[in-house]
């Protein structure tokens, strides 16, 4: 640290240095995070010539505060003094691209992506590419992995000399000693193929691909599927049949499930990028095949891809190859039908979760006579999951074949899931309530859907509860304040005498929601006195909840009642011994009080 | 208003009832998952080898063998029971036929084993049942197979060891490929599986010297996966403890390539958090490097204290044991080498609010030998240890660990009594310059942050300037900085020489 440069750095660098070597880890990690302020202070020509080096050679560290490191370099390059100098900040990343750790080696393998983009074509050749060629050829696996993440961005950008020097390192990558290596390889196959010329990925990396798809490894193996996506969306229609099918038809009959279950959750990936005509030809038996496979994980995730897959496919065969491929199940015999009563729960929610989407595919005919079926086996699954997720898609079957037919079909099932032993099944329902209140009408509401409607004020979970005053609130909002009063209100007012003090606090919460929709009079003659009555509670909690009622409703009663009625027994409460109910009821003297 | 509850309340919790008649818990077993449709063979009894007449004995082993490669499906406990039990019935008559015969291994019975074999053990392993299994809570999930695995198992165990066993033969069949997939079945769940894998890939290893680099090389891609990967590997615990007697008969001097494993493979495996499950086993194999070359010690204990536990207590105490258990072996000249980082660690474990950490760490002052390094060098170490030591005394939460810390301060009272006074004495000052230290950090990232925000201003302004011309605003103002600094300089230089 010389003297003399003190005039035109105010922070000597020792003294950043030493914040960057502090003893404390966590003081370390904060200095490096605030790398950027440190360079800022050095100024870019110092930054270069003494932090830069610094760095470079003293990379041993936590990984924590590599991995840090490794983000700042990153963003560094204005401070370095822009794109011409960008190249200064390569030698740290390269050594963090070696470390062992690697979420470390990745953030560094990013940052370099990322300054390559800063970087001249000629400074890309000179010293990008010869970075890119050493990781590739380094001794331990590390550098080796990192080297496959730096094909794909230079290489649109250098000579083709240079290009053909970086397809041989690929090469080289591909059939590495190490699988680590390989994977890491197969991995970044998809991006490289990409911005590689159309010739070379048919003469060079097609013949990659398909060795790593036949990996000995099975992590190798499933890898080279998802390249597979991108390999095959660049690809023109006439290759695809000769180069890519022959390869992922192996890979959904693979002897790994890993590799299997790779193939069924990119399908709809894969069956986007070979196109219809051959989704139609290979990839629908495929298909079949995966919903059938004998590991429940990849039935489920192919069970899944169901609606999408459909959707997907054109709109000229849609059907017939629903109703040929993935419905020969519901024609009573095989798949869908069987994976509705898989052994398997995963297997079956993930199906639940998809197959009420098929019915606006289908039509209501179809729905009805082969999906209906398949929607009551499931709403009565043993597995609370699934009965939860054909519930809350049941709108779009309704909006298919219409109410009537869905109540008429599903109704008993509908009313043993409102006692569901899950309450998510059960507030599930609940909010299915008014639209099926309303569709069905009064008298049908009635006879059916009343009782379950009041029992649920009284559940056991808060939850619900809760749910079934707002669901109370919708119900008087279609069928008017009369219905309320004949139906509603009295079983709301008695459970004022409830012994269990939640129930009675039930009541008060219907009243606040009620009290609007069922209108003053019905709120003056027959509300306010039960509240007010439970002003003097035994348990805190509902006088303090009474306060909050008569606050939140006061605004419904002319002055006069306020002042007879409200305000004294508020002026009481006010008194309380409790704490809370003191609280509740001076917050709602103040707004009331307000409010006139 | 009772009739309109009456029913209401027996469905507040209708529940408790349904649940209580819930399924109870099943065995959990699998089947491994064969991908290719089985069955369609009918298995047909085969007369029993010892009523053959010698000369159609051999023959009569080879049908068996190829009777034996017929799989059958376990998941479905009442399939082809007849089946089962004639194939259960034929490979324990192998078993005795290969154990108790003399000259039954002729060359053409190897292919046939090593096909029965292969098409018994070898299959992809299924899905684990339970995503976040923990071996340690959780019952591992058994093979259904097991009934027939075993015996095939056995089979393979007699016929590696049968004293006719000829390796030169059998090179031809148990090759790279063999291993790789045996291998592979070391993930497997089921313990027993893996017992019996372990003492198989020891044979091998031990008859086999043509593979045994391989063996070594895929053993390092399987814990790099796990480590780096993955961390899920059912085999560590076994493979280490295969490796363990490996590395008890290395050659001296140690070629790189085994320091490589230890230092790029042995020591991170320290870091995958399921450590429990093989750490007994992974010290052995630490422990024994250094037994054989002492100069590791101090890459070892370094590369011990990276991966020092952050936030697992129960790892903290696992480091901490094996930690002592290098230091029971280690050579003063080493000791010397890594004290000042080991020691500085062990001060912040003896000062750790978990009791079991603490206390683990004071139980070294119970070692002697520990002890008679600590003295030797209680120039360095008592000054590293003495404010820890001095602080907790006074509030740490557990009386035991204050009772032991006593006992540590008291041990070095008598070891150094000049040194431990002036460590008293300074005990406050020291403190106080800590914290003048600090409150000085404090100020220079605050000045650091200030000019960062001069400098985004700036930048808004003109664009073009570049970025050292924004110091010059705040640099007017403080020519005394380089001097206020002082205390830091000195330091930073000797780690720049470093």
């Amino acid at each position: 640290m010389a003297a003399s440069d003190s005039d035109d750095s105010l922070y000597p660098i020792a003294v950043l240095i030493d914040e960057l070597r502090n003893e404390d880890v966590q003081l370390r990690l904060n200095s490096i995070k605030k790398l950027s302020t440190i360079a800022l202070a050095l100024g870019v020509e110092r930054t270069r010539s003494e932090l830069i080096p610094f760095l470079t050679d003293t990379i041993y560290d936590e990984d924590e505060v590599l991995l840090a490191l490794a983000e700042q370099l990153g963003n560094f390059t204005p401070l370095v003094g822009g794109q011409e100098h960008v190249h200064c900040l390569l030698p740290p990343l390269e050594s963090l691209a070696t470390v062992e750790e690697t979420v470390v080696r990745d953030k560094a393998v990013e940052s370099l992506r990322k300054i390559a983009a800063d970087h001249s074509t000629a400074d890309l050749e000179a010293h990008f590419v010869p970075l890119v060629k050493r990781l590739a050829s380094g001794d331990w696996f590390t550098s080796r992995t990192s080297a496959c993440g730096l094909f794909s961005v230079p290489y649109p950008r250098v000579s083709s000399q240079v290009k053909a020097e970086l397809r041989t390192h690929f090469r080289n990558l591909c059939g590495d000693d190490t699988p680590m290596v390989r994977r890491a390889a197969a991995g970044k196959m998809g991006e490289f193929a990409k911005v590689l010329e159309l010739e070379y990925l048919k003469s060079d990396l097609i013949p990659l691909w398909t060795n790593l798809a036949s990996d000995e490894q099975d992590s190798v193996r499933l890898l080279a599927v998802e390249a597979c996506v991108s390999i095959a969306s660049i690809l023109p229609r006439e290759d695809l049949e000769s180069l890519v099918m022959p390869t992922l038809k192996n890979a959904a009959e693979d002897k790994s499930w890993r590799v299997r279950y790779m193939v069924a959750d990119k399908f709809t990936e894969l069956q986007v990028a070979v196109g219809p005509e051959i989704t139609k030809s290979d990839l629908a038996p495929a298909f079949q095949g995966l919903l059938k496979d004998c590991e429940a994980e990849v039935r489920a995730a192919a069970a899944n891809k169901v609606k999408e897959f459909c959707e997907n496919l054109p709109a000229d065969v849609r059907e017939t190859t629903i109703m040929t491929n993935i419905l020969p199940c519901v024609k009573w015999s095989f798949f869908l039908q069987e994976l509705v009563t898989d052994a398997n729960q995963h297997v079956k929610s993930a199906l639940a979760s998809v197959i009420m989407g098929l019915s606006p595919i289908l039509g209501k005919d179809n729905t009805v006579e082969h999906l209906l079926p398949l929607f009551l086996i499931m709403l009565k699954d043993e597995c609370p999951e699934v009965r939860l997720n054909i519930i809350s898609n049941l709108d779009c079957v309704n909006r298919v074949i219409g109410i009537t037919q869905l109540s008429q079909s599903l109704l008993p099932a509908i009313v043993e899931l409102a006692e569901d032993t899950k309450w998510r099944v059960r507030l599930a329902i609940i909010e299915y309530m008014p639209l099926l209140a309303g569709q069905l009408g009064q008298d049908f509401f009635d006879e059916k859907l009343n009782n379950l409607c009041m029992a649920w004020l009284v559940d056991h979970v808060y939850a619900i509860r809760e749910a079934a005053t707002n669901n109370l609130k919708k119900l008087v909002e279609k069928f008017g304040s009369e219905w309320a009063t004949s139906k509603i209100v009295p079983k709301v007012v008695a459970m004022a005498q409830d012994p269990n003090y939640l129930h009675r606090m039930t009541t008060l919460f219907c009243v606040n929601v009620l009290a609007e929709v069922c209108g003053v009079e019905v709120t003056v003659s027959v509300f306010l006195p039960v509240v007010l009555k439970l002003a003097s509670d035994a348990v805190p909690n509902v006088r303090f909840n009474v306060a909050k009622t008569l606050q939140k409703i006061g605004g419904l009663f002319d002055a006069e009642t306020v002042n007879s009625q409200l305000k004294p027994c508020l002026d009481k409460l006010k008194t309380d011994q409790d704490f809370d109910v003191k609280y509740y009821a001076s917050e709602a003297i103040l707004v009331l009080t307000e409010a006139a | 208003m009772s009739a309109a509850t009456g029913p209401v309340t027996d469905k507040i919790d209708p529940f408790s009832k349904k649940q209580s008649v819930k399924k109870p818990k099943q065995k959990r077993s699998q089947a491994s998952s064969r991908y290719k449709a089985k069955g369609g063979t009918e298995l047909v009894p085969l007369p029993q080898l010892k009523d053959a007449p010698p000369a159609e004995q051999h023959e009569l082993f080879i049908k068996k063998l190829q009777q034996c490669s017929v799989v059958f499906d376990f998941m479905d406990s009442v399939s082809d029971l007849k089946g089962k039990e004639i194939k259960r019935a034929s490979l324990n008559e192998l078993v005795d036929y290969i154990t108790a015969g003399r000259g039954v291994l002729t060359e053409q019975v190897y292919p046939e084993v090593v096909k029965m074999i292969a098409s018994n053990i070898f299959r992809t392993l299924p899905p684990s049942e339970n995503t976040e299994f923990d071996p340690e809570e959780d019952d591992p999930t058994l093979e259904a197979s097991w009934p027939h695995l075993q015996i095939v198992y056995e089979f393979f165990l007699r016929f590696l060891e049968s004293p006719d066993f000829q390796p030169s033969i059998a090179k031809k069949y148990i090759d790279q490929k063999f291993v790789l997939q045996l291998l592979e079945l070391f993930d497997s769940e089921d313990p027993r599986e893996r017992d019996f894998l372990k003492t198989v890939l020891h044979r091998i290893y031990g008859k086999f010297l043509g593979l045994r680099a391989f063996i070594r090389k895929q053993i390092n891609h399987i814990f790099l996966k796990f480590i780096y990967e993955t961390e899920h590997f059912n085999g560590v615990g076994e493979l280490l403890e295969i490796l363990g007697s490996i590395i008890n008969g290395f050659a001296l001097p140690l070629k790189a390539e085994h320091k490589q494993f230890l230092i790029k493979v042995l020591i991170p495996l320290h870091k995958a958090k399921s450590l429990s499950l093989y750490h007994a086993q992974l010290a052995y194999c630490v422990v024994q490097f250094l037994e054989k070359d002492a100069t590791l010690t101090e890459p070892v204990v370094r590369g011990l204290l990276k991966f020092w536990p952050k936030t697992c207590s129960q790892k903290e105490v696992m480091f901490l044991g094996e930690i002592e258990e290098i230091l029971d072996v280690i050579e003063p000249s080493q000791f010397v080498r890594i004290q000042e980082p080991l020691f500085k660690q062990i001060s912040k474990c003896v000062s750790s609010p978990h009791f079991q950490v603490a206390e683990r760490a004071l139980y070294f002052w119970n070692n002697e030998y520990v002890m008679s390094l600590i003295e030797e060098n209680s120039n360095v170490i008592m000054p590293i240890m003495f404010p820890n030591l001095y602080r907790i005394s006074k509030e740490h939460w557990n009386q035991t660990i204050v009772a032991l810390v006593y006992n540590v301060l008291k041990t070095f009272m008598e070891m150094n009594s000049k040194l431990f006074d002036e460590l008293t004495a300074n005990y406050k000052a020291e403190r106080q310059k800590e914290r003048k230290k600090e409150k000085e950090r404090e100020e220079l990232w605050k000045k650091l942050d200030g000019l960062e925000i001069n400098a985004t201003v700036n930048n808004k302004e003109v664009k073009s300037v570049p970025p050292t011309s924004t110091n010059t605003p705040v640099a007017g103002g403080s020519p005394a900085v380089g001097t206020r600094y002082a205390p830091y300089s000195p330091t930073a230089h000797r780690l720049m020489a470093k």
